[in-house]
């Protein structure tokens, strides 16, 4: 039977989630960011799979199934990111989100 | 220290290092190679912890579509797919924050009770009870949010717009 400290996993919660906000705080590319933000969106999934393998009894499988919710949740942002991207790119030729400062088509 | 210890640390220490190296390397199809690594470390830890569906959802979702699908964004919005990303420097202020956010969670940790737990192993057949069961609610409004994202990304991206 697998047993393991819990502050290890919530400090690589917590490292992934750090690194998330630094690459959506400090990069232009829209893809970079796009990749930042599941970066930080899987350090949160982690927390639920943490939480839900300690768990005793049922309840763990509460926290699977939020987990498996949220990976589609992930994926369905990232498609209407790149639609987004696709948008932009027509827009202005580019995808660095510096220039989309137009609140405008 | 055991094996699933170490095994873990490994784990750990390789996804933050890809998921550092994602963001900072200068060629962007090299960042998608990075986080696609980091997508099949994660799906590792999720083996670890005893979840082997959500590990293979892990797999097929982050590591097979949201990586072809960010490869495919930068195919079509590069006119040579090796091309150098402008340079962005790290300012000082977005590390300090993340910096600050790292070490607020970390010193929040001694609210969490130390030691260690064991980790429970589920049947994969009983997650999908739960998951037609109790979450099966949930399970209809990732379908609607999926099906609006698809028509909402079929919107932005059509052509002949205005």
């Amino acid at each position: 039977m697998t047993a393991l400290p819990v502050a290890w996993f919530l400090a690589l919660s917590g490292a992934l989630l750090a690194v998330g906000i630094f690459g959506l705080l400090t990069r232009r590319n829209f893809i970079l960011i796009l990749i930042a933000v599941e970066i930080a969106m899987n350090a949160t999934i982690l927390n639920f799979v943490y939480f839900a393998a300690f768990a005793t009894s049922g309840t763990g499988l509460s926290g699977q199934a939020i987990a498996v919710v949220l990976i589609g949740f992930a994926a369905t942002e990232v498609a209407v990111g790149l639609a987004i991207v696709l948008g932009l790119n027509r827009l202005k030729g580019s995808i660095n989100v510096a220039q989309a400062n137009e609140l405008k088509e | 220290m055991n094996l699933e210890e170490l095994a873990f640390l490994a784990l750990a220490a390789v996804a933050v290092g890809t998921s550092v190296a994602a963001l900072l390397v200068r060629e962007l199809v090299h960042t998608i190679l990075w986080v696609a690594v980091f997508f099949v470390d994660l799906s590792a830890i999720y083996f670890l912890l005893n979840a082997p569906f959500l590990g293979v959802l892990q797999l097929g979702v982050y590591a097979g579509a949201v990586t072809v699908l960010l490869l495919f964004g930068i195919m079509v919005t590069r006119k040579r797919i090796f091309s150098r990303d402008a340079a962005t420097g790290i300012g000082p202020v977005p590390l300090a924050l993340a910096a600050v956010t790292f070490i607020f969670l970390v010193a929040s940790l001694g609210e969490f009770p130390q030691g260690t737990l064991t980790v429970q192993s589920y049947d994969p057949t009983a997650l999908s009870g739960a998951l037609f069961g109790n979450y099966g609610p949930w399970l209809l409004l990732l379908g609607l949010i999926m099906m609006s994202g698809v028509a909402g990304a079929i919107y932005l991206v059509r052509e002949g717009r205005e």
